[in-house]
């Protein structure tokens, strides 16, 4: 284990109060949840990918900070009335 | 452990611990609106903070640029999700989202 892998395993910690709120907390809140969870498992996968040594995982990250901002959006936007 | 070692610590650290407290902001806020404060807080510092580490680590190489990347893309396009995400709740709550005439007369 070095210090990358540390961080990755404490932020996964992270989706505990995030599902907490999804369940819990109204709608239009899980949906700040689920944006959360999105930043927090693409900033996991950065830190693994630098902890594991190995460059070309990096590219895993980077489409899932695209593709949490498009889900998101598409949820608020489209289904927004229904939050 | 070397002085580089103890950045790259320091910096992971830090983002990690600032996540971790806009999860926790997340709990305790009352609203989805101040729920929105915290999610959009978690995309800017923490992300930088990692990103910077990376960079120390990697310099200016593919794993490096890819976590600038990461970073820029949290930073510049979560605004756009906290603005409909708003807009969506405040649609669900009043009905529209023009003010109201109370708030106006504030």
């Amino acid at each position: 284990m070095n210090v990358w892998l540390w961080g990755a395993t404490a932020l996964l910690a992270g989706f505990a109060p995030c599902g907490w709120i999804a369940l819990r907390a109204t709608r239009a809140d899980a949906l700040v949840g689920l944006e959360v969870t999105g930043t927090l498992a693409t900033l996991a996968l950065v830190l693994m990918a630098e902890g594991f040594n190995r460059a070309s995982y990096m590219g895993v990250p980077v489409v899932l900070a695209f593709m949490a901002v498009v889900g998101a959006l598409v949820i608020a936007r489209f289904l927004g009335r229904h939050l | 452990m070397s002085a580089h070692d103890l950045v790259i610590d320091a910096l992971v650290g830090a983002g990690v611990a600032t996540e971790l407290l806009c999860c926790v902001g997340l709990v305790v806020a009352r609203d989805v609106f101040d729920r929105i404060h915290f999610a959009m807080a978690s995309t800017t510092l923490p992300p930088s903070l990692i990103a910077v580490a990376v960079l120390v680590e990697e310099g200016w190489t593919q794993p490096g640029i890819n976590a600038l990347l990461v970073a820029a893309v949290l930073f510049l396009f979560n605004p756009m999700i906290a603005h409909a995400t708003a807009r969506a709740a405040r649609v669900r709550r009043f009905g529209h989202v023009e003010a109201t005439d109370a708030e106006r007369r504030r």
